[in-house]
């Protein structure tokens, strides 16, 4: 990354993102090839994408169910997306040249008993209307199609387009790609506040020790968007949940695909490497001196011992790592797009699987931005609801 | 007298006496075995740290993949195989209910005491003394933690146990006899800033709430990051002392002892008693220089009998005709037809061919130790960085009391200080803890609680004192090659990782998530201080406490099973 502490590369952008994560670098690399003037800040504090464990999700996520029943038809809605950003990955993988250890192997959610598993069956049958590549498996064929999943599992969902994608290698190529198209990176940079130009049009983003001028600016910083547009007088209720993460030692190639759980939270899968990921909604919490997301004993324990009863082969392995994360959602959709009351603010969340969905919606949100024909409908994803409520 | 009771055990279908309560480590480094693991490039690795740190000396025991043969006590006969440090494959398995923290044992002692050497055990006698109940955790399958290294096996007829080993037993004894609780052959993985601290051992694991919690974890050796230091048969002089000390064994017929410090001089008489041949001691440090004399006069003045005790080493190591070397720093390591050739540089010049080549089947590095802090700085407790000792030190009061109530420190955890300086450490934090929890102090108490004190301050003379006859800067990676690997687990080279930081990538983190440098199984204790300092460097600053790895629980690799109460195999 160019421009380090204390240095201010760039004094007035054309265009100001606010967040380095999946959605904000990778707008930022749209727009700088899209011949605008870009600077990405970001705290560097990597509570986000920077930390996220690489699922890519495309079937309803039974744990988003439960916790918010409300938002079921706003993801309903939207779901159309899942497939179209997994695919989008492809896509920027093949478009930057770059490994980002991408399988698609399949996502299964496994169900326990036949309450879990005719839960299951309706979920199936309803993605299927909404166009998902989704099937029932029962125990006898899954014991030919997941050998690893243990004697706990009474049947599963399937989704063929389901799959996972090593972080570490994604962001790494992405930022690389970023700076490449021209992007200006201002890393361990906190943005406090953001107000509009006193003398003429534009904004000012305050950062320690500097102002920075911006004709328009991005929201994309996940959590961190609510106070910075409360600042502008907007409104972008964008929920925080710290979430924790596990990973183990690695061992031989065991488990194929993404596993989650019908009824309790948890995702599981190994990367190439043999370290298998453990997380999947176990909470953390944010530490009351800086809130900076912590991992917590009871996730450990709850969520790597659920990972060993559905499947027992990595029961011996050893956890080598915890860490925490931020998932920063709203109401079950994306919201991305322009301000009405405030010309030049744009907000960037990408939803509830924010990582899968992130670079499809940065495609969206520069599509905007570059004033290109949208390749979605854009009203669903204005961020003007929460004004007019 | 008895007898040492042999055990056969099988090592890749070999048979292989082994010493009942010895390790597995040891008694496969007795049988000539060095290649313990194979990495995913495919590099053997063996016994290197000796401590349960590198996690390099992994093997199947009895079917069980990813065990420390270095912590693995030998009770019956077992089947050890090599493994892939790639990992192993599943066995087949059985479904176990999960649990969650309510089904995991909760234990409220007074004081927890976690680490069992001296200042762990001094503290928990203060403590008990006064009357509070003490818990004391340890990793190792025996107390008294890397100073008083028990003997573990029975070999009282050839080698009795020397005044460090009876020290210690004693301390052992007589915490044992006033009502400490002591909890060996614990994996302590886990303290958290709600209070609680986490615990694993072959029974069960344990949720700990203590009222008071003393850590006392000690050090580990710093990594001598030169060409081959990950060679099999290179290992630090404090698992070589281990194998020794603990084991009766030998790292090798031929052995070679290289680093800075009294222990390395310690080992040479070792082993040249156990029967090894010490083909050469090299020490960094000068022998003559100005102001020499004055510091032997003020240790002298301060611990005559350790340095006294010094020169009896001396002496024995002469006898044996050990040929030694001063301000001579160990460069390159190769292994040429089965056995490892050691290069040396001049200590002050840094030039090569100052002198010969030597060749044995061991070399034992001890050049420095790093503290071991990762649960202190888990807990959020605050640090800060000495220049001088080039380490970071816990901030502590006069009592032993760290920035966060309740949560008391002492020892080389805190920042390197010596076995001396730890026992009166403890002896004032126990009293101290005590206080805090409503115990009181009888006259006599106190006059024991000043005249720690004034012992502790005089330990700390002596220690900076041969501080300055051992001074050498850290070596970090001063002398590696582009392709010399920094991150052991990860294998990633110095060159990687000077590419980043040439890039101005100078986030220990950003470059940890770009290099997967720290992301192996020892957690980055052996690359993450250096790299720390190579970035300082880079820019000019000296490190602070938050410019290195900010460690997370599990501090330890803890296996998913082992946390599941119920029979362990």
């Amino acid at each position: 990354m160019s421009g380090g502490k204390g240095i201010v590369p760039m004094e007035k952008a054309e265009i100001a993102i606010v967040g380095g994560g999946i959605l904000g670098t990778v707008l930022a690399g749209f727009l700088a090839e899209g011949g605008a003037q870009v600077l990405l800040l970001d705290d560097g504090k990597g509570g986000g994408s920077t930390v996220n464990a690489g699922s890519l999700h495309v079937q309803l996520q039974s744990r988003f169910m439960r916790m918010y029943p409300d938002q079921v038809p706003a993801i309903e809605r939207n779901l159309h997306l899942y497939p179209k950003a997994v695919n989008y990955w492809k896509e920027l993988e093949k478009k930057l040249r770059a490994d980002f250890d991408l399988k698609m192997t399949g996502g299964l959610m496994i169900a326990e008993n036949q309450d879990q598993f005719e839960f299951l069956a309706g979920k199936c049958e309803r993605e299927a209307e909404l166009g998902l590549d989704v099937r029932m498996i029962e125990r006898r064929e899954l014991q030919g199609f997941a050998p690893y999943l243990g004697a706990a599992v009474f049947g599963a969902e399937h989704c063929a387009q389901e799959g996972k994608v090593n972080p570490l290698l994604a962001n790494m190529a992405i930022n690389k790609w970023a700076v490449a198209a021209g992007v200006t990176v201002m890393s361990e940079t906190p943005v406090r506040s953001i107000g509009k130009s006193a003398s003429k049009t534009g904004f000012e983003l305050a950062i320690p020790s500097a102002t920075i001028k911006a004709d328009r600016v991005v929201l994309a910083a996940g959590g961190g968007n609510r106070e910075l547009a409360a600042g502008l007088g907007l409104a972008l209720p964008v929920v925080s949940e710290p979430l924790h993460m596990n990973i183990t030692e690695p061992a031989v190639p065991i488990i194929g695909h993404l596993v989650q759980h019908a009824d309790r939270p948890i995702t599981l899968k190994q990367f190439s490497s043999g370290h298998v990921v453990i997380g999947g909604g176990w909470p953390a919490h944010l530490r009351q001196s800086d809130k900076y997301p912590t991992v917590e004993l009871a996730s450990i324990i709850g969520n790597t011992t659920l990972a060993q009863h559905i499947v027992p082969a990595v029961a011996p392995l050893r956890i080598i790592r915890t860490w925490a994360g931020i998932n920063a959602t709203t109401d079950g959709r994306p919201v991305l797009g322009e301000f009405s009351a405030m010309p030049g603010i744009y907000a960037a969340v990408s939803g509830d699987a924010g990582y899968t969905l992130g670079p499809y919606s940065a495609k969206i949100l520069a599509d905007i931005i570059l004033g290109q024909p949208p390749c979605e409908d854009l009203s669903e994803f204005s961020p003007d609801v929460y004004h007019a409520v | 007298m008895s007898q040492t009771e042999n055990i056969d055990i099988e090592f890749d279908g070999r048979k292989i006496s082994a010493r009942r309560g010895e390790t597995v480590a040891a008694a496969l480094v007795n049988a000539g075995i060095l290649h313990l693991s194979t990495t995913p490039s495919g590099a053997q690795r063996g016994i290197y740290c000796g401590m349960g740190v590198c996690q390099e000396c992994l093997v199947v025991i009895d079917g069980k993949p990813n065990q420390r043969a270095c912590m693995a006590k030998i009770d019956k006969p077992v089947t050890v195989q090599r493994m892939s440090l790639a990992g192993t494959a599943p066995r087949s398995n059985t479904s176990a209910a999960p649990i969650t923290i309510d089904d995991i044992e909760v234990v409220e002692p007074e004081l927890l005491i976690i680490g069992a050497g001296p200042g762990g055990l001094s503290a928990a006698v203060a403590a008990r003394k006064l009357g509070v109940e003490v818990t004391v955790l340890d990793e190792r399958p025996v107390a008294g933690g890397q100073f008083y290294k028990q003997i573990t096996v029975d070999s009282a007829n050839a080698y009795p146990a020397d005044n460090q080993h009876l020290e210690g037993a004693r301390l052992i004894d007589q915490a044992v006899r006033l009502g400490v609780h002591i909890e060996p052959d614990t994996l302590i993985w886990g303290g958290f800033q709600s209070g609680d601290y986490v615990a694993t051992n072959s029974k069960k694991t344990v949720c700990y709430k203590p009222k008071r919690t003393l850590i006392a974890t000690g050090a580990y050796e710093r990594g001598h990051i030169v060409p081959g230091w990950t060679l099999p048969g290179v290992m630090t002089t404090g698992a070589a002392q281990t194998l020794w000390r603990s084991a009766r064994r030998l790292p090798a017929q031929k052995v070679i002892i290289a680093g800075n410090g009294p222990l390395n001089l310690q080992l040479a008489t070792e082993l040249t008693v156990g029967g090894a041949e010490v083909v050469v001691l090299a020490e960094a440090a000068r022998t003559f220089r100005a102001g020499a004399f004055a510091d032997a006069l003020a240790m002298m003045r301060t611990s005559p009998d350790l340095v006294l005790t010094a020169a009896d080493y001396l002496r024995q190591v002469k006898k044996a005709g050990v040929s030694t070397r001063n301000n001579a720093v160990l460069s390159r390591i190769e292994a040429v037809n089965g056995q490892l050739r050691a290069h040396f540089i001049n200590a002050t010049t840094r030039r090569e061919d100052t002198f010969e080549v030597f060749a044995a089947d061991a070399i034992c590095l001890g050049y420095g130790f790093e503290p071991s802090n990762e649960l202190l700085r888990a807990l959020g407790c605050a640090h800060h960085y000495d220049p001088r000792r080039q380490e970071l030190k816990t901030t502590l009061d006069e009592d032993g009391k760290t920035s966060i109530d309740g949560i008391y420190a002492i020892g080389d955890c805190t920042g390197l200080g010596g076995a001396r300086a730890a026992l009166s450490a403890g002896e004032i934090v126990g009293y101290r803890a005590a206080t805090s929890l409503g115990y009181g102090l009888s006259t006599e108490d106190q006059l024991a609680l000043s005249a720690a004190r004034k012992t502790l301050a005089r330990h700390r003379n002596f220690q900076d004192a041969l501080w300055r006859v051992y001074a050498y800067p850290r070596i970090n990676a001063d002398l590696a090659d582009a392709d010399t690997i920094i991150c052991r687990c990860e294998e990633v080279t110095v060159g990687r990782v000077l590419t980043e930081i040439e890039n101005d990538c100078l986030s220990i983190g950003e470059i940890k998530r770009r290099t997967r440098l720290a992301m192996g199984r020892c957690q980055g204790r052996y690359c993450g201080p250096v790299l720390q300092h190579m970035i300082a460097t880079y820019k000019g600053e000296i490190p602070n406490a938050y410019s290195g790895f900010a460690p997370r629980p599990p501090v330890k690799p803890i296996a998913i099973e082992d946390l599941m109460p119920g029979e362990k195999e």
